[in-house]
């Protein structure tokens, strides 16, 4: 249903002397996501999960390679344009906006003002208050508020894919079981495929398969029963190439 | 009688599709075109015969007043003083506004002097609306001045804009805080093309525990400049807040100098003020939700001078 097909993402780095050079964030991914499950992205800080989910989304445009949705070729197509095939995105640091609403943001991704759709958005989500529909998406909000309604505006959109990037970020322990269920709940009644990416262990035992990324590379596909010897081993050091043990002041576990 | 023109621009100014109800004073190219008053709130021309005084007796509730101007006529500069008496424990909304139809290549213009006293206890909302329409090349300018004294525990809440068309804006505010009262003034200017606009607020927080918040947002298209400067000058133990946002698109321009003078070891003042283009997560993320970048520009630029 959506295919990545030898995708590679590359950025140039500059160093304190002006050095520059190419790291390779994504290297030569490919994978097959299937219609309608449920996918977690995990991995260390830095291995490249939100790179790999922005390359989907658009929003990072591919060095190489291709990504295909419902058979056709997407690698070219804006953000706008993969929105409107049905890709949603649910950012990890959501935009805030002066004047914006939470009812304006429901009412472009729903298409419509109508007053009742909107509600239906909400009391849908419901971990999503009536009481944030007519503030604006600013800077007032806290990190959990304006979280909650970054992942209803992606509800609202009701689209083929949902990728979430972090849902958690700033969520309290109560909501993060209420939202895994409701993205289950989403998945199974719209079919929709759904990708997260998350450090989250409720999240990735929610999914069917779980991706694990390491140095922009899929390393490991399955379930998480699967992946925790691997997942242990990141947890002890993410610094194994630098670090030279407990003699060295710059041990940073 | 109002005609096309005069019925378009008091839609834009004062969202009225016809003649208002309750009381109302309609100048038109410098004169008086039509005028109604009601059992609490009188109008009448000043002494002077350049204005009108509006006075709204004590207890006053819900009630409001339409006073919108129109200048359609080619070459006139139209130069008014109004005051408003607003009586103890009323609480009203004044709708005001100036259009201007340009329709030739003479300049025409329109300078509203309005001096507001606002009773003990009273409240009052005053939303003033600028656009200047019209295909003709004279220059429109709008040059508003409103002095507002807010005796003890007053409220006043203003709302002013500048919708687009205006060549030239020089704009002054001036505000006297008594002890316990507040105010809220939002001012919001779009210009385009070579246009320029000036806005000038001092407010002075001059009571015991007054109330200032001051909030600007401007957006700055073509090549237009908009400055803006405003000083809360505390002589009281009092709070105050400037929150100034500009966006910048295009080649435009944008002086921002927010001033904070505390008087008063008591005096809490704080400002904060920002200049830049849309921000980039703010276009990506609309554009998630399918719109086109254009669209989601202005969208962003709506909601912004909403």
């Amino acid at each position: 249903m959506l295919e990545l097909k030898n995708l590679t993402f590359t950025a140039q780095n500059t160093d304190v002397n002006g050095k520059s050079s190419i790291r390779t964030i994504i290297d030569n991914v490919s994978y097959t996501f299937e219609k309608g499950k449920f996918y977690a992205i995990t991995g260390p800080n830095g291995s490249g999960k939100t790179t790999l989910a922005k390359l989907i989304m658009g929003i990072n445009e591919a060095t190489s390679g291709s990504v295909i949705f419902e058979g056709k070729e997407i690698t070219g197509l804006s953000i706008t344009d993969r929105a409107r095939a049905g890709i949603a995105y649910s950012f990890q640091n959501p935009a805030r906006f002066k004047g914006t609403t939470c009812r304006d943001l429901l009412a472009m991704a729903a298409k419509t003002d109508d007053e009742k759709v909107i509600v239906d958005i909400i009391t849908r989500v419901g971990i999503c208050s009536l009481d944030f529909l007519d503030k604006p998406v600013d800077s007032r909000l806290s990190g959990g508020e304006i979280k909650k309604i970054e992942l209803a505006t992606t509800i609202a959109l009701n689209p083929k894919v949902a990728i979430y990037d972090e849902p958690d970020t700033g969520i309290d322990l109560w909501t993060i079981d209420p939202m895994v269920k409701l993205l289950k709940k989403e998945q199974k009644n719209h079919n929709t495929t759904t990708i997260v990416v998350s450090h989250n262990r409720a999240f990735l035992e929610a999914a069917d398969v779980l991706l694990l990324i390491k140095d922009g590379k899929i390393i490991y596909r399955g379930d998480l029963k699967g992946a925790l010897p691997l997942l242990n081993d990141f947890s002890l050091c993410s610094f194994t190439n630098v670090c030279e043990g407990e003699l060295n002041a710059r041990c940073y576990r | 009688m109002l005609d096309a023109i005069d019925k378009e621009l008091l839609k834009k100014v004062a969202e009225l599709e016809g003649i208002p109800k309750g009381a109302y004073n309609i100048r038109k190219n410098g004169k008086l075109l039509n005028r109604e008053v009601s059992a609490n709130i009188n109008i009448e021309t000043n002494p002077q015969g350049n204005g009108i005084i509006i006075t709204i007796k004590p207890g006053t509730k819900n009630e409001s007043v339409h006073i919108p101007v129109i200048v359609s006529q080619a070459g006139l500069n139209d130069v008014v003083y109004n005051n408003f008496i607003i009586g103890e424990d009323s609480d009203v909304t004044i709708i005001a506004g100036c259009g201007i139809h340009c329709g030739s290549s003479k300049d025409q213009g329109h300078e509203g002097i309005h001096e507001f006293r606002v009773g003990r206890n009273a409240k009052m909302k005053y939303v003033e609306k600028h656009v200047a329409l019209g295909d003709g090349k004279g220059k429109r300018s709008l040059n508003p001045t409103t002095k507002v004294f807010l005796e003890q525990d007053a409220y006043a809440e203003m709302e002013l804009s500048q919708i687009g068309g205006v060549d030239s804006a020089n704009r002054l505010n001036e505000a006297e805080l008594g002890a316990g009262s507040s105010m809220l003034i939002t001012e919001r200017v779009m210009t385009d093309g070579n246009q320029i606009a000036t806005s000038r607020n001092q407010i002075i927080l001059k009571g015991d525990n007054c109330k200032a918040n001051m909030i600007s947002r401007s957006v700055i298209k073509g090549d237009s400049i908009q400055n803006f400067y405003a000083t809360l000058d505390a002589q009281a133990k009092c709070f105050g807040h400037i929150e100034c946002d500009a966006i910048i698109m295009d080649n435009g321009r944008n002086e921002t100098i927010p001033a904070l003078k505390a008087g008063h070891p008591d005096a809490e003042l704080t400002h904060e003020a920002s200049i830049g283009k849309i921000a980039n997560d703010q276009l990506m993320k609309l554009m998630s939700l399918g719109l086109t970048y254009d669209e989601a520009v202005n969208r962003i630029i709506q909601g912004f001078l909403k």
